[in-house]
């Protein structure tokens, strides 16, 4: 059997290709999930980079980049709160040489997880990145401050970064039973899966979270300038969020415990679990995060709606079966070329 | 203190580098008469001219609706290049796909009437794209969808172990082998050896800068969407 490639197209001619390869050849080896995720994961620090290059990123005052750093500070106790302001000092002083520097780096560790070489180095320059972002550019994510909460984007989306690059830390081996599990081993995997989880519940109750006004304000603050189906559903969501506030952080915190049980449970009801994670994350990406505020022009990150899901995704059961049935249909396929 | 300017003019300048590698390799591939990849080149190069006039709008020039009808075409060739691949290899995502749908993120910046607004009367660096006039054009929600796919596109591009595949799509292990991207044509006029064109051609239309030059697109045309969100 001749396989006609796409390159050939031009050098045959028209009506005289009969042969169509195979979807799945024998020289197809099995796709490498965790490659997948690691690559998705760059793609989201690409975003943050391109979003870091936003003309008023690297302007002074309260709508630039320094305003937004130093208004993480309210509400810090005294010495968080001196850490932050002392950044956004040097970013009100320095904007366009910071803001460079900020973009430059986001993108060193997005293209340096595109290439193996560089991965390990770029993934720990990841976590770095995020940790330092978390503490000076949001504020600890609020936590400090008892406003943390899942909906908002609590403990801050910039730490899920972090944990994607400790999950998704290259090694040899399977994907099986789940991404997550590839490097750090299935109990580990599970440890961090029920911390995260476990969090979570407790922010989305803890201080603020199940109050009603402060829930209805988080959405309040972000539909200004929003497109406007998205303001229709922002509108939706505080109306929702101030009559049924504790309600919804009380289910949510439900959700979450479920979800972090979840990974304990036999395969079939492991993935209705994750299938809830994904939707009620999904839910509030968007109509609570507003994407992280991106589609008003505002943002310098998606906000963990998305990196939730990213991180959902990595612990989806993979079944044993589909290794075996590669491999048969690989087998297939060189036999029929054997022949 | 507003937005610097050289960032424009860098991804203004970066646009064109694209775009005269386009046309360098649209040059070569009509010299050697290799027809894989001349429809991509054309599109790198009109992209790369038009990118260019919109961050730095001193450099634009011609009426929106003429390049709006020159992506239009670029993207029906393209769209219609989709199908036939997916008719003769079954289903895969095939990479003219991708440039169809930068040509209609074009053509959706033409339709954002501050491109023009801007290029007719503001000076070199002055490009002020960030400013809401435009939302009723471009819906902001399919401006980030686009920019997801652009820059998924830029990463998993690179990360291909097919290189080239940006350019010459995603079957070209046969390619590769052929070296058609290195002027060993068998239905060149040198009859698949390397002859001067062939020489100049091996040392620039090399997969990886190729794909290179795409990736500098998608993240061009990337920055340009968010620029109006």
């Amino acid at each position: 059997m001749t396989a006609v490639t796409e390159a050939d197209e031009d050098r045959i001619p028209k009506g005289t290709v009969t042969t169509v390869p195979s979807p799945v050849g024998a020289s197809v080896p099995p796709r490498d999930l965790q490659r997948t995720f690691q690559l998705l994961l760059a793609t989201v620090w690409l975003l943050d980079a391109v979003l870091q290059l936003q003309p008023f990123m690297f302007t002074r005052g309260s709508n630039g980049f320094s305003g937004m750093i130093s208004g993480m500070a309210a509400g810090n106790p005294g010495w968080v709160a001196r850490t932050i302001t002392w950044n956004g000092s040097i970013v009100y002083h320095q904007p366009i040489l910071t803001d460079t520097a900020f973009a430059t780096v986001q993108f060193l560790i997005a293209f340096g997880i595109v290439y193996r070489r560089t991965l390990k180095p770029a993934l720990a320059l990841s976590i770095a990145w995020a940790l330092g972002v978390w503490w000076f550019g949001e504020g600890s994510g609020g936590i400090f401050q008892g406003a943390a909460t899942p909906f908002g984007g609590g403990p801050g989306g910039v730490l899920f970064y972090a944990v994607l690059a400790i999950l998704l830390w290259p090694s040899e081996g399977s994907d099986r039973p789940f991404v997550a599990a590839r490097t750090v081993g299935v109990a580990v995997a599970r440890g961090i899966w029920v911390a995260v989880w476990g969090l979570l519940a407790v922010l989305a109750l803890v201080g603020s979270g199940r109050s009603p006004q402060a829930l209805h304000d988080l959405v309040a603050k972000v539909d200004n300038g929003q497109p406007g189906w998205l303001g229709h559903v922002d509108r939706i969501s505080e109306s929702f969020l101030l009559h049924h506030g504790t309600p919804a952080a009380v289910l949510l915190a439900a959700v979450c415990v479920v979800v972090a049980a979840g990974v304990f449970l036999p395969v079939g009801a492991r993935q209705v679990t994750l299938v809830v994670a994904l939707v009620v994350f999904a839910a509030i990406w968007v109509a609570v995060q507003n994407f992280g505020g991106i589609l008003a022009g505002g943002a310098t990150d998606p906000n963990s709606g998305l990196l939730v899901i990213v991180l959902t995704l990595i612990y989806w059961p993979l079944p044993e079966t589909s290794s075996r049935v590669l491999t048969m249909t690989a087998d297939l396929a060189a036999a029929e070329q054997g022949g | 203190m507003g937005p610097p300017s050289w960032l424009y003019y860098l991804f203004g300048l970066l646009m064109l580098a694209v775009a005269g590698y386009g046309v360098l390799l649209l040059v070569l591939s009509v010299v050697s008469r290799r027809r894989s990849g001349r429809d991509v080149d054309v599109s790198h190069a009109l992209m790369g001219i038009a990118m260019a006039g919109m961050f730095v709008p001193a450099w634009g020039f011609g009426a929106g609706w003429f390049w709006q009808l020159v992506f239009a075409a670029l993207m029906v060739w393209f769209v219609v290049g989709s199908f036939q691949s997916v008719q003769r290899y079954g289903p895969h995502v095939p990479h003219a796909l991708i440039h169809a749908v930068m040509s209609f993120a074009m053509i959706l910046t033409y339709g954002f009437p501050m491109v023009q607004a801007v290029a007719s009367t503001t000076p070199a660096g002055g490009m002020a794209m960030s400013m809401s006039a435009g939302r009723a054009h471009l819906d902001p929600g399919l401006g980030l969808l686009l920019v997801l796919v652009f820059l998924g596109s830029a990463i998993f591009t690179l990360a291909s172990p097919v290189k080239g595949a940006s350019h010459h799509g995603s079957h070209v292990r046969a390619y590769a082998m052929s070296g058609a991207a290195g002027g060993t044509d068998p239905e060149s006029p040198h009859g698949g050896e390397a002859g001067p064109a062939g020489t100049v051609e091996s040392a620039v239309a090399l997969p990886w800068l190729e794909d290179l030059s795409h990736v500098v697109m998608c993240i061009g045309m990337s920055f340009m969407l968010i620029l109006m969100l």
